[in-house]
């Protein structure tokens, strides 16, 4: 079926979609957050004061600076551990490939909540870990109670399927057969790796980090369960905002602000990275 | 010999597929491993290039033995059939890609591009991608970047496999070509007769992991050693049948031929191969070329150009004939008389071999 309207209709849909359920929320946000909030009533009185708080008050910009720096960090953890794995999955996984892939899957069915109280009761005072450690006599690992490390091994373990996923369908796709190319040509395994492996699935991997990077800078769970005092993030400040404060246009300028980060870190991403160069070849004959 | 492989077997499961194989390439020689696909005959090449580890058995190149170095220490090169050209990279790239491996300075890279550029007749594509160029124009980066840092040997995988007649009849020129320009062994894999026939100095017949033959061209053509290459190589018609005590054949479909007399046993069963193009045909009634002759009825005409493919019906039985379009032809429905001499048959025993 290639009729004449197949091809608006097709598009439209989802554009519909986007339209109603992303676009005008995020006006209205946009909105929202020129406008103030007082004793939990929303003022129609435009003004920047809420983004000069923001700029101004140096817990907001802490926690600005400490989220992109816990979301870089996990996001590359999470892909320096995925790439072995994908690739250990790809190379021995043999015909029980795709349930290993789908095994990572698994937590997921708990949701996110269960999975973070899960981990709290692994790495928290009286936790698995700390306990065991208590029970032998040994002293407790401080720095995985109530700390910033915890939070970041909680988002490393919330986000890591998705990372290993994204990059195990990178690898899928990718043709080993131009490793022993390379190798014939007179690459050795390394070289082969950093000549053909690595760029050729460059662009999956980025999109692995984003996919992580993104949340992680709006996450509200794994700090809040895991972090200490000095351990929140901002997406977990704006959370606050919308929820315990009632000072909703303040979070409203929060999340102006998380979503011109996260569109500012892909541009950067996008203006470095030539598509072409990873064997991208969505763009036909030229 | 400058390549040895010397009772080289690979083994798979409980598989052998490449089995005790012995053969000596030389210096400049074109070499054609031609096989069924499963034979083996990709295997042993991986082997070659180091792609595989024998199971047991060395390889040698250039005095050299190769069998414990990983590919890219053994100094050949390769031409794959689905050409596997790095896709983010340029064809500039992708030809300067062996010889930034092998460290040169830039100005000597950029003097052998331009070289297998001039000779593979690339000028102008050297910025394009490779899903920027043609089929055609694929294969012979593939094989600029096997010629271009003057390797041992050159391996090839099927390269023509995926071109039309035309551009693959025009390669096989070619190919040979620059083997003889440039003085090194080029190992041939094909599954395709024609291919190895028209580029080889020698042919390797390889069945079941094993070399059933490694012998020139003509020879692997005119005299098959078994069976199964005068089966595979060439096109044939096949007569089985017992001998019987005065030299005849009484075959299965019912003719009676006269063989030449060989070492075997009178009562013994026997097979014997007539290529398409010995069987000669006349019109029914006249006196036929051959000694032995049988009569036929033309069933189809297949008009190939320079010759016509006849297919005859003998007793229950097909016949193959090609004739070249100068002689008489037949039409379909015409009776004919097929016949052939001793001469123009090759006689296996029960086993597939050459009686001695």
């Amino acid at each position: 079926m290639k009729g004449r309207w197949s091809g608006p209709l097709l598009l439209g849909v989802p554009t519909a979609f986007l339209l109603a359920l992303f676009v005008l929320p995020l006006v209205s946000m946009v909105v929202l957050s020129f406008w103030r909030t007082e004793n939990y009533h929303i003022v129609q009185d435009w003004n920047l004061g809420n983004y000069l708080t923001l700029a101004t008050e140096g817990a907001y910009v802490t926690f600005l600076v400490r989220s992109l720096v816990m979301a870089s960090l996990v996001s590359v953890i999470c892909v320096v551990i995925a790439w072995p794995v994908s690739y250990a999955i790809i190379l021995y996984g043999g015909r029980y490939r795709l349930l290993f892939t789908l095994a990572f899957a698994v937590p997921f069915l708990t949701g996110e909540v269960l999975r973070v109280i899960a981990l709290q009761g692994l790495l928290g005072p009286l936790g698995l870990i700390n306990g065991v450690l208590m029970a032998l006599g040994a002293a407790p690992l401080r720095f995985i109670m109530y700390t910033n490390v915890a939070s970041a091994i909680g988002l490393v373990y919330l986000y890591l399927p998705i990372v290993v996923t994204v990059i195990y369908l990178s690898l899928l796709n990718f043709d080993a057969r131009l490793i022993d190319a390379a190798k014939i040509f007179g690459a050795s395994p390394a070289r082969a790796f950093f000549e053909i492996t690595w760029p050729l699935n460059l662009f999956g991997t980025l999109i692995g980090f984003a996919l992580c990077f993104i949340p992680c800078l709006s996450a509200t769970l794994a700090p809040r369960f895991l972090g200490g005092p000095n351990g929140t993030l901002y997406g977990m400040a704006m959370a606050q905002q919308f929820g315990e404060s009632g000072t909703w246009a303040l979070g409203a300028a929060m999340g102006v602000v998380l979503f011109l980060t996260s569109i500012l870190a892909v541009l950067a991403v996008c203006l470095k990275v030539d598509l072409r160069r990873t064997g991208f070849t969505g763009f036909g004959r030229g | 010999m400058y390549i040895t492989l010397d009772g080289v077997s690979r083994q798979y499961g409980d598989i052998w597929a490449v089995d005790r194989v012995n053969m000596g390439i030389g210096q400049s020689e074109f070499v054609s491993l031609l096989g069924p696909s499963g034979s083996g005959k990709t295997t042993l090449l991986r082997i070659i290039a180091g792609l595989e580890k024998p199971t047991t058995g060395r390889v040698l190149i250039d005095g050299v033995d190769v069998t414990d170095l990983p590919p890219h220490r053994r100094g050949v090169a390769m031409v794959f059939q689905e050409f596997l050209l790095f896709p983010h990279r340029t064809v500039y790239e992708n030809l300067a890609f062996p010889l930034r491996m092998l460290k040169l300075p830039k100005a000597e890279i950029e003097e052998r591009v331009a070289w297998v550029v001039g000779i593979l007749s690339l000028a102008g594509l050297e910025k394009r991608y490779p899903n920027q160029l043609s089929g055609g124009q694929q294969q012979r980066v593939a094989l600029g970047r096997g010629l271009v840092g003057r390797p041992k040997a050159l391996l090839l995988d099927e390269p023509l496999a995926n071109l039309d007649r035309e551009l693959r009849q025009e390669m096989e020129v070619e190919i040979r070509r620059h083997q003889i320009a440039l003085g090194i062994p080029f190992i041939y894999v094909t599954h395709n007769q024609e291919e190895a026939l028209s580029m080889s100095d020698r042919i390797a017949v390889v069945r079941r992991g094993r070399i059933e033959d490694f012998a020139p061209r003509t020879q692997i053509y005119d005299t098959p050693r078994t069976a199964f290459i005068a089966q595979f190589v060439g096109r044939s018609n096949r007569f089985e049948g017992t001998l019987d005590g005065a030299g005849m054949l009484a075959s299965d479909c019912g003719a009676r031929l006269a063989v030449p007399a060989a070492g075997l046993a009178a009562g013994s069963r026997a097979m014997l191969f007539v290529k398409n193009e010995k069987l000669r045909l006349d019109p029914a009634g006249a006196t036929p070329a051959g000694a032995n002759s049988l009569a036929c009825t033309v069933k189809d005409v297949i008009l190939r150009g320079a010759y016509a493919d006849y297919i005859l019906a003998f007793g229950n039985r097909e016949l193959n004939a090609s004739r070249p379009r100068s002689e008489r032809a037949f039409l379909a429905g015409e009776a004919v008389t097929a016949s052939f001499d001793a001469a123009d048959m090759d006689l296996f025993d029960a086993d597939g071999e050459r009686p001695s």
